[in-house]
């Protein structure tokens, strides 16, 4: 994405207000240092699993900075519970997981959690700005199935992966067959990429 | 076949992004580099005790595999990933990672390798009692050889 650390660009996040679930005092520090940093000034901090479910249940939140939270990954579950709970706005809200180490029996999870971007400590303000500029892009699809409730996890067009078969309509089937014509010459692309002067 | 349902809901932070006023990315990454430098002297604080209870954890292991205890120093060394960083000494991070990297494995193979274990530990009281980031190639040299013994265990056998 590359946003530089150095841009005059202006983003604003003083009215929004974010949710951060951290069971390690320092992480949540950490955290609450970047985010207030960033002019943040509603943040509702909640150590335990618990503690989250009741703001969401309470307060509307537009953005959740959430950590996986130890081995058995309470944060992953707390995602899935979210997404699966039916309380709008706040089961559609962006949420940017934070990890320190992705244990191996766990990386399914977080794959499937639903969350919109999972990043790896050690975090840098740069890296968590950018991130959550990436996270609010509009029109990003909302997948619910038996399976998995969360944002699409294809957004990189790359299409469907290797050796699997499409689910989707949309989904192009087959191998790409051989050329039907000859290649276009060089001089003929060249010419379409010309710059022309144009008349108005 | 189970249904789907695919929609585009309407997402309020990029409007409020969006919102005049706010800050600068210059201004709002300076100010919170500035929080974080606050908090330097607590995480230091916090990384000695971490080391002080990964050794002592580490210290009751016996000879055979113990996965209460494996789980026990997993959970000590990998909660603080990230505070190293805060301080400056990212080395220290990369050891935790590389240390919680050899548990994930052991745990993975029901194994234990007590000398594995500890290299990672004295490498980590090195790393944050001599400022090991001073000695750029001496630092990476203990990196390397890290990774080397972690990534001993990444397949099983």
């Amino acid at each position: 994405m590359g946003l530089s650390p150095e841009s005059r660009a202006r983003f604003n996040l003083e009215r929004t207000s974010v949710l951060v679930l951290d069971e390690s005092p320092m992480g949540m520090s950490i955290l609450v240092q970047i985010l207030t940093g960033f002019g943040v000034k509603t943040l509702h901090r909640c150590e335990k699993v618990d503690e989250a479910k009741d703001v969401i249940g309470k307060v509307e939140v537009d953005l959740i900075v959430c950590d996986a939270m130890g081995a058995a990954g309470e944060g992953y579950d707390f995602v899935t519970w979210l997404r699966s709970s039916r309380i709008e706005p706040n089961c559609y809200a962006p949420v940017l997981l934070t990890s320190g180490h992705t244990p191996s029996h766990a990386v399914q999870k977080a794959r499937d959690c639903g969350a919109h971007f999972i990043m790896a400590k050690p975090l840098t303000p740069i890296a968590v700005l950018e991130r959550i500029i990436w996270i609010a892009r509009e029109g990003r699809r909302f997948v619910e199935c038996d399976t998995y409730i969360g944002p699409d996890r294809r957004f990189k067009n790359d299409g469907v992966p290797a050796g699997m078969t499409g689910r989707r309509r949309d989904d192009l089937q087959g191998d790409i067959g051989e050329a039907q014509t000859p290649n276009m010459d060089q001089e003929v692309i060249d010419g379409l990429m010309k710059t022309r002067r144009v008349e108005l | 076949m189970s249904s789907v349902r695919i929609h585009t809901p309407p997402v309020k932070l990029a409007k409020l992004l969006r919102t005049p006023g706010g800050l600068p990315v210059a201004e709002a990454v300076q100010r919170a580099g500035a929080g974080l430098a606050s908090l330097k002297t607590e995480c230091l604080g916090e990384l000695k005790t971490v080391l002080e209870q990964a050794e002592a954890c580490a210290a009751r292991a016996g000879p055979d595999y113990d996965a209460a205890l494996a789980g026990e120093l997993y959970d000590i060394v990998a909660k603080p990933i990230g505070v190293p960083s805060v301080c400056g000494l990212t080395a220290v991070d990369t050891a935790l990672i590389s240390l919680s990297d050899l548990l994930d494995y052991l745990k993975g193979q029901e194994r234990w390798d007590a000398n594995a274990v500890t290299v990672h530990l004295r490498a980590f009281r090195l790393l944050l009692h001599t400022e090991g980031s001073a000695d750029v190639a001496g630092t990476q040299a203990i990196l390397a050889g890290l990774r080397k013994v972690s990534q001993r265990y990444a397949k099983p056998e």
